[in-house]
């Protein structure tokens, strides 16, 4: 038998709901999804259509209020530590890239990689060859200041891939660049996806973006409209 | 990139603000400096009284703000005497006279010529002053260097009534209370503040194998007015002014503490509010919620560190600007204990936890989501 087949899926969403103030803002009802290792799904959608939400949970950077996630198999809510799931299991990209201005651009690959099983000299490495798997080895000690935006996109990815996770997720990650700097980004995706193996899972607006993936899931008022079935395993 | 680093790294990036709070606490250190060598000194000052003569304890007022304010009758000296177990006791009459406007303290010791060599005077110049000489006085070598006087020279002191001397020796003690004064026959001194038979204190030796604790114990009972003192802990006895400092000194401590404290929590929580995206990102990116927390509570450590640094110099500067003060001229001599500087990393230590643990554990429980979206 394929090991692939056996493998549990990268993401299974199942019946997740997510309520505000208290229940009266319903972000998400009852959405059931699934995304295959290996696989580049974009959550596409309205504004307001709960996309961000559902990303957030995916990174435990909240809770559903109802249902469950499993993440390779595994169920979000069993982890012991849901900081440990944040640097070990996925990779978070921001539209605003979320960088530390004050550090250099290895130095915010480092802080990633800070508690994890590698020396100090260890995690400098690392930290250096991703940057220059991003194409930045040349601005590894500029400040974030001086980067330009889809450089620091690209130092931003760098980082989310400092502990190997298995799940890069990214949100509106090209939604503050200009379209080259977009298309650099979108090319860097592929590159990791093709030489990592990650699953990416991408919330984003423009269809340029969104058409680049393996597989489109519209989301609308909370929920899956339209999910196509798994396109592919890697 | 080390952990260390980057927690020097965030002090560094606010200088200006780092550099101000290292600086209320250098003050806050400096008073603590200051006010532990002063009141360590002091006590070393005292402790050297007590041993002068090789007094097995000494004898004087009870109940008094300054040792030098004790007054006993000549009559108790001969009291104390009497007790068995006593072998010698010495009467000293203390007085405080002013020589120029820059020594308003000079200290006059007045002493029988011939127990001069008992209370452990060494003359290193010239010879000690005749028993019944009225106008000659011997002088502490510190006191002859302050003076600018040598042995032939003359001095006016101060008394109730202005009184030339001639200098005829130059003595040494070891200690920096008595090598400050001036000695002088003690009838003499005693007609010129018009304390006939008065004397302010006496140093008692015991017989081998005395039991001085019930020997002290008998002269208080018998003689209320009395206190006796062996140790630095019972000065306060005799000289509450040494309480007084040493309580001053505990509470300036405590105080120190508290403010220190309070301007860094000031600084630390203004620095969690304004990073609070940055504790966000970094609870993103897998940090744990010790992390955060060790983060900022060994910023404060490296700012409140920095400060104490800082403090112990000015409280070194302090010192010696007290050393030099005309007040405090053959009073003082400063002594650095390393408890002092034990106690100032100490409080350094305590300003930081005390100022950061709120602060930390605000940054620590801050939720991801929530802090990416401060703005």
């Amino acid at each position: 038998m394929n090991e692939a087949a056996v493998a549990p899926p990268a993401i299974e969403v199942i019946d997740v709901e997510k309520t505000f103030e208290r229940g009266l803002v319903r972000a998400l009802n009852g959405v059931s999804l699934t995304i295959g290792r290996g696989e580049w799904v974009a959550l596409v959608g309205p504004s307001g259509c709960g996309k961000s939400t559902l990303l957030h949970l995916l990174a435990a950077l909240d809770r559903p209020t109802a249902g469950r996630i499993l993440v390779n198999g595994q169920d979000l809510s069993s982890f012991s530590s849901m900081d440990r799931y944040r640097r070990f299991e996925v990779g978070l990209v921001f539209q605003l890239h979320n960088l530390l201005p004050n550090l250099t651009a290895v130095q915010n690959v480092e802080v990633a990689m800070f508690g994890n099983r590698l020396s100090h000299h260890g995690q400098g490495e690392r930290a250096r060859e991703l940057l220059a798997s991003v194409d930045l080895s040349h601005r590894e000690n500029v400040r974030v200041p001086g980067l330009s935006g889809g450089e620091r996109q690209r130092l931003a990815i760098a980082r989310a891939l400092a502990n190997h996770p298995s799940i890069i997720l990214a949100d509106e990650p090209t939604g503050a660049l200009d379209s080259a700097a977009a298309v650099g980004v979108m090319d860097l995706f592929r590159r990791i996806r093709a030489e990592r193996g990650v699953t990416i899972l991408l919330v984003t607006h423009d269809k340029g973006t969104a058409d680049a993936a393996d597989r489109l899931i519209h989301m609308r008022d909370g929920r899956v409209v339209d999910a196509p079935a798994v396109a592919t395993t890697h | 990139m080390y952990f260390l680093s980057l927690v020097v790294r965030n002090v560094y990036t606010r200088k200006v603000r780092s550099s101000l709070t290292g600086v209320a606490i250098a003050i806050s250190i400096a008073i603590v400096v200051t006010m532990g060598v002063l009141t360590h000194s002091l006590k070393k000052t005292a402790a050297n009284i007590l041993h002068t003569a090789n007094a097995d304890f000494t004898v004087a007022q009870k109940g008094l703000a300054d040792i030098t304010f004790s007054s006993l009758e000549e009559k108790d000296l001969e009291a104390v005497g009497q007790y068995e177990g006593v072998r010698s006791v010495m009467g000293l009459l203390i007085a405080i006279v002013k020589v120029d406007e820059e020594r308003p303290s000079f200290l006059e010791l007045g002493l029988p010529a011939s127990q001069l060599e008992d209370f452990g005077i060494t003359i290193v110049a010239g010879r000690k002053y005749g028993e019944g000489a009225p106008d000659e006085v011997i002088l502490g070598f510190r006191a002859a260097e302050q003076l600018g006087k040598t042995v032939g020279d003359r001095i006016t002191l101060n008394q109730p009534a202005p009184h030339e001397y001639e200098v005829v020796g130059i003595y040494s003690t070891g200690q920096v209370y008595g090598d400050s004064a001036s000695m002088l026959p003690i009838k003499r001194l005693q007609a010129d503040q018009r304390k006939i038979g008065v004397i302010t204190m006496m140093f008692v030796r015991v017989n081998e194998g005395t039991d001085i604790a019930a020997l002290r114990k008998k002269i208080e009972d018998e003689h209320p007015q009395l206190a006796t003192v062996q140790s630095e802990e019972d000065f306060g006895h005799v000289d509450r002014n040494l309480q007084l400092i040493s309580a001053a000194n505990l509470g300036v401590t405590y105080l120190a503490l508290v403010i220190g404290s309070v301007t860094v929590l000031n600084t630390m929580l203004l620095s969690v509010f304004e990073r609070t995206r940055e504790f966000g990102i970094l609870r993103a990116v897998g940090w744990s919620r010790l992390r955060v927390l060790l983060c900022v509570m060994f910023e404060a450590v490296a700012v409140s560190l920095s400060g104490a640094m800082m403090g112990v110099g000015f409280g070194f500067l302090a010192v010696k600007l007290l050393e030099r003060s005309p007040q405090m001229i053959g009073v003082f001599e400063p002594d650095y204990p390393s408890g002092v500087f034990r106690n100032a990393l100490a409080i350094a230590f305590g300003m930081a936890f005390f100022g950061a643990v709120f602060p930390a554990i605000r940054a620590a429980i801050l939720r991801p989501l929530d802090a990416i979206r401060h703005e």
